[in-house]
């Protein structure tokens, strides 16, 4: 009895460091934001609680339940084409070609250049009057004139949807290489002395071997895709119109005031 | 008709030669094996066979058809890895129905031939497991199912029981002889280890640096070592060699000076000139304790006793090491001399390239 208590006794010490540190960044600050969402908080000292008051006030704004689906759709889009995209970089750099290296150094740019000068580049882009991509569109005879990407609700969502999967493929495709190739070769060469051709064997080995893999990334693409801000924030401030505003940019713009 | 045959098959890598022209004829079968220390070629030779490394030079014929541009699939051949290779996601049945899965044979015909291979396998109660939750030898079984199942023409094995221990790569080692006896099919297996070449082998290749040392049964190449490498190769503990200076050779006898050892004069009817440096073999379960037609004295520096055997660790005035093997538990002591002796037909000879002479 006395062991077995002593023993409860020590794990929980082992236990208190990891513990401690959890409330105090995690815990903590969740159940504080809860009890000031039921409260007239603002920059003043003292606040009165107000119930339910904030909930209504958000779920009667109308244009809500718009913005969680548009965020679904978004992070819908962005996670999907990433993972795709991800997984077949992984493959071609996997594969044993001449100069490998350099294409694997060749896909980190995305990811390495700072994220506010690639948006800003795609921004350039994605102009109606100088940008590259309006410029090829009418030079190949694909359109009358100048579209400007960033001018029109459609255009715009997709458009930070490519924007947003251009920074964050290179990190997907790295982790996918990393993961494949922690696959054994043997397996691929027992498999093709068996008679398996190239798809059937990503289908039946790399990609069963790789599911925890995929699995982590998409978590992770996920929650980073969900509340990311900065590439609509500079392309186009969650418009026009507010086609591309999804919750991290309402929620920005709310408590900077310059809505509501 | 032989059944495998490679002709002058050479293999490069970048500008560093592996394997250099390298003959040899198999017939339906047998086991032959290829063995030799680590880097000598035998695995690349076999990945060759396989169709797993290309040919960088000659030809390799399976059933009389040139092979070198078919993948493995198309060679009739099965090959078990020596990590097994197995794919840790899918169950044992899966395992060894992959190569039918991938063949597209039909439900019936693959449960028949997986069944069949899990019976002779003994793996009937594992079929449901994971590779995770078996055994070092079933896991092997499984290996061996997954090539069993394909009815291939000839079996190669790299290695496969390297990754087991002790007890249990003897235990291995006869059921795969017991496998090979049931099925009658080609097999070539790689090894390091000359135990299991002499073994299970109808035939040992012994490979040094990329060419051929030797082909032979395993009596053979125990009895009449073609060379020096195969004669310290083949044999456990191994051959104890003892340099020397012919003196005389009249076509008749060999007489050699073998230092403060004496003298030592050889029936052999080849002629060698006087002065060559010679090497003369004798193998340690040829020695015997006091009597013999030469008769050396030696100081033991270790002594193994296992019972069956005992084990005698020396080194020779010129500093050579020196092994003696003797029957059950003779009376020696560490450090007292004792007098060991040798039959003359016994003893190996070897010119000064290495090569046997008799």
């Amino acid at each position: 009895m006395t062991s077995s208590r002593s023993a409860i006794t020590f794990a929980l010490l082992l236990l208190a460091p990891a513990l401690i540190y959890i409330l105090a960044i995690v815990a903590y600050p969740l159940v504080d934001t809860i009890i000031l969402s039921f409260t007239n908080a603002a920059l003043r000292p003292t606040y009165d609680f107000v119930g339910w008051a904030n909930y209504q006030k958000i779920f009667g704004a109308g244009n809500f339940t718009e913005i969680i689906i548009r965020t679904l759709v978004w992070t819908f889009f962005s996670v999907s084409l990433k993972m795709i995209i991800g997984m077949y970089g992984a493959v071609l750099l996997n594969s044993a070609i001449p100069g490998q290296t350099v294409f694997r150094i060749l896909t980190m740019p995305p990811w390495i250049v700072p994220m506010a000068i690639g948006i800003y580049m795609w921004a350039w882009m994605y102009n109606g009057n100088f940008g590259m991509i309006s410029g090829l569109l009418q030079n190949f005879g694909l359109v009358d004139g100048p579209v400007a990407f960033l001018a029109y609700g459609d255009t715009a969502f997709w458009a930070t949807i490519v924007t947003d999967v251009w920074i964050g493929v290179p990190m997907v495709t790295i982790y996918f290489l990393a993961a494949m190739q922690s696959i054994s070769k043997d397996l691929y060469e027992a498999a093709w002395t068996d008679g398996a051709g190239r798809f059937y064997r990503w289908r039946r080995i790399t990609l069963p071997l790789m599911l925890p893999a995929i699995v982590t990334m998409s978590l992770l693409s996920l929650i980073a895709t969900f509340n990311s801000f900065d590439i609509i924030y500079i392309l186009t401030n969650g418009g026009p119109s507010g086609s591309t505003t999804t919750m991290i940019i309402d929620t920005y713009k709310t408590a900077m005031g310059s809505r509501n | 008709m032989s059944q495998l045959s490679l002709k002058r098959l050479e293999k490069s890598f970048n500008d560093s030669k592996i394997i250099k022209g390298i003959d040899l004829e198999v017939s339906e079968g047998e086991f032959v094996v290829f063995v030799g220390p680590s880097g000598c070629g035998k695995s690349t030779l076999l990945r060759m066979i396989a169709g797993l490394e290309d040919v960088t030079e000659g030809e390799i014929s399976i059933s009389g058809k040139v092979v070198n541009d078919l993948p493995p699939v198309e060679r009739g051949i099965a090959m078990v890895f020596q990590s097994y290779a197995l794919y840790p996601h899918m169950t044992v049945y899966e395992n060894i129905a992959f190569p039918l899965r991938v063949e597209k044979l039909a439900k019936a015909e693959v449960e028949a031939r997986v069944q069949a291979a899990a019976k002779v396998l003994q793996l009937e109660p594992r079929l449901q497991h994971r590779p995770g939750q078996l055994s070092g030898g079933q896991r092997q079984r499984v290996a061996i199912g997954r090539a069993i199942v394909r009815q291939p023409k000839i079996f190669l094995f790299d290695e496969p029981l390297s990754n087991l221990d002790a007890a249990l790569r003897s235990e291995m080692r006869i059921e795969l002889m017991e496998l090979h006896k049931r099925l009658g099919s080609t097999m070539i297996y790689v090894t390091h280890d000359q135990v299991e070449a002499m073994t299970m082998a109808d035939k040992i290749v012994v490979l040094d640096a990329g060419v051929i040392s030797q082909v032979g049964s395993p009596l053979e190449l125990y009895h009449r070592p073609d060379n020096l490498f195969v004669a310290g190769f083949i044999g456990s503990p191994r051959m104890n060699f003892i340099n020397g200076t012919v003196t005389a050779s009249d076509g008749v006898t060999i007489t050699i000076d073998l230092g403060t050892l004496g003298t030592l004069a050889l029936p052999r009817t080849t002629k060698i000139g006087a002065g060559q440096s010679v090497t003369v073999g004798i193998r340690p379960e040829h020695l015997k304790l006091g009597a013999g037609d030469f008769t050396l004295s030696i100081t033991p520096r270790i002594i193994e006793h296992l019972g069956i055997h005992t084990v005698l660790y020396a080194n020779l005035p010129a500093g050579e090491n020196f092994i003696g093997l003797f029957e059950g538990a003779p009376a020696v002591e560490e450090a007292a001399p004792v007098e060991i002796g040798f039959a003359l037909d016994q003893v190996h000879l070897f010119d000064q390239a290495g090569l046997a002479v008799y």
